[in-house]
């Protein structure tokens, strides 16, 4: 166990870092998290199925600027080794991650606070001509103290909780377990919402109904919606930006306003 | 271009890289991504003021570059690439550039660059990425997470690459010209229809919100509802939230009407 606990604590670390070093290339998802997990603890398939689930009901919450959202990734790679480990059904690991994910979202804000200070120490550094130093800050403490809000959590959680929860998951009564089924359906639709928020307006709407009617009757795939939907959008593009003159019979046009605010460079 | 030389800059574009993705690395409340941007500027500055008489002008470098910064990581390496030139321009001329243009740059890009960044990467890409993963997720195949994976890589890398060539190269010209000729206006049109579709299939194929409502033996609501419009139930979920969204109802509630919904709805027998 205390292998298997290590282990799960390293995948959350590279959770973590991804988009504290990498940029965000989304290793830091509940669909990763949770498949490597899986495959850590040597049940694969449990941990795609978990990290689907997860991954779906996380779709809307978006890590953008300062807001700080339930932590699903810490969610998930808990949920799906307690799942495996404990030998429960894919649909309890909700049940699991959600409480967890509330409170990696309170950790988040805690240490993001703390770092605050780490900003002021900088400052300092830079004030007495120690660069070096300075630049510690950042890429050691600073990525040592997000890798371990990580570790230390999913090390102790794995290592000294499994027999709690374990525990815990045999008390949860039926109906509980069958209304969080339910509540992980109509969670997807609250994060599509979201996207749907920034994305939308009335004049691009049909775009949304096109895909949803097309698969709604014909039943294809994700896969096959995102190949057209490329197409459409080319052709769309071209009549409405190449050919002017047709612009008005053909494509619906977008609002760009927000996007034409910036200074021109005369300012600088 | 025809000689293949080496450009005495490629480290330089390797550093707006590397640091535009590790700029989160001490994100913190108070000035965000400060420490990361003053990172990003850190080997440039100190090339520039490499003599020890110019000492005083690095510090105030240093701390012209740790004042509250936060962008989407992979457009931020182009902001760096645009100051780091101005950098230099300003110590071979301090008349020609002047400090106050560094910071009016730094934060008047942040904010369009990362409405680009974020609809993009965190909208569209994502998306899409995920989208496809579940969907083979579900089916049990490893390449879901896998293709998640790759398609969530190749755009990241190459904006964030030549975002930084770009922005120490052309810098401000460039994105001028994007905006003037209308090819940022295009690409924003392309990727919002890709992603409205998308997300339009998801909704119909990903959510599996269905009523066991009956009436006796032969009326099951669900049947009824499928032989007019399947799926009609995931889309008018999301078109609730949507509107709930718009009537700026706040997170925590929203998030606490789902799940409480969720096991009322399925407790009363309505949804399952």
């Amino acid at each position: 166990m205390l292998i298997k606990a290590i282990l799960v604590g390293l995948i959350g670390v590279i959770a973590i870092l991804d988009s504290r070093l990498l940029g965000r290339l989304n290793l830091e998802r509940p669909l990763i998290g949770a498949t490597l997990t899986g495959l850590v603890l040597g049940d694969l398939t449990t941990g795609l199925m978990v990290g689907a689930t997860l991954e779906l009901v996380s779709l809307g919450l978006v890590n953008v600027g300062a807001a700080a959202p339930p932590d699903m990734n810490l969610g998930a790679i808990i949920a799906t080794a307690f799942t495996i480990l404990t030998g429960a059904t894919p649909e309890t690991a909700l049940t699991i991650a959600i409480p967890i994910a509330v409170l990696g979202q309170l950790l988040g804000i805690l240490l993001r606070t703390l770092l605050a200070s780490l900003t002021h120490r900088a400052d300092a550094l830079v004030e007495q001509g120690d660069f070096e130093a300075a630049k510690r800050i950042h890429v050691v403490w600073a990525t040592s103290l997000y890798a371990l809000s990580y570790f230390i959590p999913i090390f102790s959680a794995i290592y000294f909780g499994t027999a709690v929860i374990e525990g815990l998951v045999g008390v949860i009564p039926e109906w509980l377990t069958n209304g969080l089924t339910v509540a992980s359906k109509i969670l997807p639709a609250y994060g599509f919402a979201l996207l749907l928020n920034t994305m939308m307006t009335s004049k691009n709407v049909v775009f949304l109904l096109a895909g949803f009617f097309i698969t709604a009757y014909s039943g294809i795939s994700v896969t096959a919606i995102s190949i057209f939907a490329v197409i459409v959008a080319f052709i769309l593009a071209d009549i409405k930006f190449n050919r002017p003159a047709a612009s008005a019979v053909g494509a619906a046009p977008i609002d760009f306003e927000d996007y034409d605010d910036l200074d021109s460079p005369d300012d600088l | 271009m025809s000689n293949k030389q080496k450009d005495p800059n490629s480290w330089k574009y390797w550093k707006f890289f590397w640091s535009s993705w590790m700029i989160q690395a001490s994100w913190n409340y108070e000035r965000q991504m400060n420490m990361g941007y003053m990172y990003g500027m850190s080997s440039i500055l100190d090339k520039i003021y490499s003599k020890p008489e110019d000492i005083e002008k690095k510090k105030e470098a240093y701390n012209r570059h740790l004042e509250f910064f936060n962008c989407t990581p992979q457009t931020a390496s182009f902001i760096m690439g645009l100051t780091a030139s101005m950098e230099e321009q300003y110590y071979e001329d301090p008349d020609k550039v002047d400090t106050n243009a560094i910071t009016s740059v730094k934060t008047s890009l942040m904010g369009p660059l990362s409405g680009i960044g974020d609809s993009f990467f965190q909208g569209t890409v994502r998306v899409i990425a995920f989208g496809l993963g579940i969907s083979l997720a579900q089916q049990g195949s490893i390449l879901g997470p896998i293709l998640a994976m790759i398609i969530s890589f190749v755009p990241s890398f190459v904006v964030t690459y030549y975002g930084g060539k770009i922005g120490y190269n052309t810098g401000n010209k460039y994105l001028t010209r994007l905006y003037e000729g209308g090819l940022m206006n295009q690409l924003m049109y392309i990727t919002n229809i890709i992603g409205l579709m998308v997300i339009g299939a998801m909704i119909a194929s990903l959510i599996g919100i269905t009523t066991p409502i009956a009436f006796g033996e032969t009326f099951k609501l669900q049947e009824t509802l499928d032989s007019i419009i399947p799926d009609l139930l995931p889309l008018l979920s999301t078109f609730l939230m949507y509107f709930l969204i718009k009537k700026n109802v706040k997170t925590g509630w929203l998030l606490g009407i789902c799940i409480v919904g969720g096991v009322v709805l399925s407790a009363l027998g309505i949804l399952a």
